[in-house]
């Protein structure tokens, strides 16, 4: 068990807040040492309810060896939740998110969304059917120093819950010019390891990390949109768990980039944890 | 600078050769070519550009056969239109000759055929978006005293050499000797363009970051706005990377703002050759591909890169299917003009 995670988990009786602090408490069994829990209640009719179904969680997770703490608010979920973040320095913060995409997404929003952009701690976003296991952890990797991080936060997880990880980088570059090294935007991950091509190179290094933590790795490298390929091999390749960096890009590029993470995160129909860098713990 | 100035020179001295010669080749388009319909011309600006290796020339000769009235609007704009397909088409030409000499390198041309397949996706919806706007006469109220005025200057300077060059020519020779120098002077104009380098700029991390596509696409429109040329635009992106590789999340909205900006030089050609009409057709091109870009960019980006990128994926994947491809945008030309 890690010894120094702290952790942030809500109630507030819907469906989708249940199903977030159920995968919340397994993770945390697995791998935190103090939890803090917002029983968060819309109105005084719901307060029981919610506090209760936080207490009986936080009962969970003292018998899991855990320091717990339950706070009861009325509000809203963002709100409290980004408050709650705002005072405590956590590692990382587990919320529910419906997924919703196009017209609904304008009309209604996304609290996910809020969350990732209102706070720097690593988030949790629950979402897609509920898995019995989470055997199987999907990390993708932008093939550059940012990506160690949300690497060595995968390997801690899939140690902590016995899952094995596939680390995926997407090859989506097409040749600017005649001397491009063509024959790299088409090659497999093995491949690009033997060549010890940049993006090879990074992927070996990054399954170091993998295997020294214990973890059970390997490498995989699709070509086309980063975005569609990190979402089609977490479906197709039935992975529970989808890990990516925060897309942070500071100054004036940040302004001009766009947030791959966000986009991802709204796409993928499973939980995807997106590592904020800075946040080691 | 002096090679640009010569390239100017010679660009406005093609294109009144070009206006003097137009009218003598009415016979050999309507007659031998059987050039008379939309598709025909469509077909003509594609061929001629292949040709010349540029589109850049063939628009401007639409522009010289609409000023002389050889050409209708709708024509011309067709004509323009085919011009950028064949200008996109280009690269296929050069993959054909990669195969023919026994290599496989056509995957370092994906930036030319992803250029192609954008060029297209924007220029048939533009074409009838274009030939709608112009049969609406939307904008023909446009008045420019100023035009007649600046063809007037220009014809002053030019008329007492332009005179006996007239004299000495058959008008067709005239007119094929204005494409010869029109193109000349494009090429001549590349050449004298200064190297813009973005890494100056500090835009030089493009491997790992995603541009917003609005931005990529304002960028595309700019950059080809100063450099006159899709492909000078894109050669500019080269040094952003030490791989010469480009993320096709970037490069597929620059490429759609360049397609439109890319017609500034048409639109010269027009303004020079001093015909409202002429000038009325770019306008209806660049409206047209703005109409037909801008909610791509905006509201549909996510699956039309999708598309784009699925079916660059198709052409590049066998031999089999790049000669598909190939075959395609070699026989389209001739059959429309044919038929």
């Amino acid at each position: 068990m890690n010894v120094s995670m702290r952790m942030l988990l809500y109630s507030d009786g819907s469906q989708l807040g249940s199903q977030a602090l159920r995968l919340g408490i397994r993770i945390a069994s697995a791998m935190a040492n103090t939890v803090d829990i917002v029983a968060i209640s819309r109105s005084t009719d719901q307060e029981g309810e919610v506090v209760e179904q936080a207490a009986v969680a936080a009962e969970k997770l003292r018998v899991a060896g855990v320091s717990v703490t339950v706070y009861p608010r009325s509000g809203t979920m963002l709100d409290e939740l980004l408050n709650q973040a705002e005072a405590v320095d956590y590692d990382l913060i587990v919320v529910g998110s419906r997924g919703r995409r196009g017209i609904r997404r304008l009309i209604a929003g996304s609290r996910a969304c809020s969350i990732l952009k209102g706070t720097t701690t690593s988030v949790l976003v629950v979402k897609g059917k509920e898995r019995e296991n989470i055997d199987h952890i999907l990390v993708g990797s932008a093939a550059g120093p940012e990506s160690e991080e949300t690497v060595r936060f995968a390997a801690r997880l899939a140690r902590a819950l016995d899952a094995s990880v596939a680390l995926l980088h997407v090859m989506s570059q097409v040749a600017l010019e005649e001397h491009a090294k063509a024959a790299d935007l088409e090659a497999e991950a093995e491949e690009l390891m033997e060549r010890d091509a940049r993006e090879g190179v990074h992927l070996e290094n990054m399954l170091k990390i993998l295997h020294q933590e214990g973890v059970e790795a390997k490498a995989l490298v699709r070509h086309g949109l980063i975005v569609e390929e990190i979402v089609d091999e977490a479906r197709n390749g039935h992975f529970d768990i989808l890990a990516i960096g925060a897309h942070t890009v500071p100054g004036v590029e940040g302004l001009l980039s766009s947030d791959l993470s966000e986009r991802i995160m709204l796409s993928a129909e499973r939980p995807i944890l997106i590592v904020h860098q800075g946040r080691e713990t | 600078m002096g090679a640009g100035l010569i390239a100017i020179l010679l660009f406005v001295f093609a294109l009144e050769m070009m206006k003097s010669g137009a009218k003598g080749l009415t016979p050999v388009l309507r007659g031998h070519l059987d050039i008379e319909h939309a598709a025909d011309c469509l077909g003509l600006g594609w061929l001629m550009a292949y040709v010349v290796l540029s589109g850049s020339p063939a628009a401007a000769i639409a522009m010289a056969l609409l000023s002389a009235e050889t050409l209708t609007q709708i024509q011309a704009f067709a004509m323009v239109s085919g011009s950028r397909l064949g200008a996109s088409s280009i690269v296929l030409l050069l993959g054909f000759i990669y195969t023919l000499r026994g290599h496989e390198p056509w995957t370092v041309l994906s930036t030319g055929v992803l250029s192609l397949l954008l060029t297209a996706s924007v220029q048939f919806p533009g074409l009838l978006v274009g030939v709608f706007m112009l049969k609406q006469g939307w904008l023909d109220a446009i008045y420019w005293p100023w035009l007649t005025h600046f063809s007037t200057g220009i014809n002053a300077v030019i008329n007492p050499i332009m005179g006996p060059i007239t004299q000495f020519f058959p008008q067709w020779a005239l007119f094929v000797l204005g494409g010869a120098v029109i193109t000349l002077s494009f090429q001549l104009f590349d050449k004298a363009l200064p190297e813009f380098r973005f890494k100056r700029a500090g835009l030089n991390r493009p491997s790992r970051l995603i541009y917003r596509p609005e931005i990529m696409f304002f960028m595309g429109l700019l950059v080809t706005l100063l450099t006159l040329s899709v492909s000078v635009s894109i050669g500019i992106l080269v040094p952003l990377s030490a791989r010469g590789y480009v993320r096709r999340e970037n490069i597929m909205p620059y490429i759609l703002g360049a397609n439109i900006s890319t017609m500034i030089d048409t639109l010269a050609a027009a303004l020079i050759l001093g015909a409202p009409q002429a000038v009325i057709v770019v306008l209806a091109h660049m409206m047209s591909a703005v109409i037909v870009s801008l909610p791509i960019v905006l509201l549909a980006y996510e699956p039309y890169t999708r598309l784009m990128s699925g079916a660059l994926e198709w052409t590049l994947r066998k031999r089999r299917n790049f000669a598909i491809f190939l075959g395609i945008f070699l026989l389209v030309p001739i059959v429309l003009i044919l038929s």
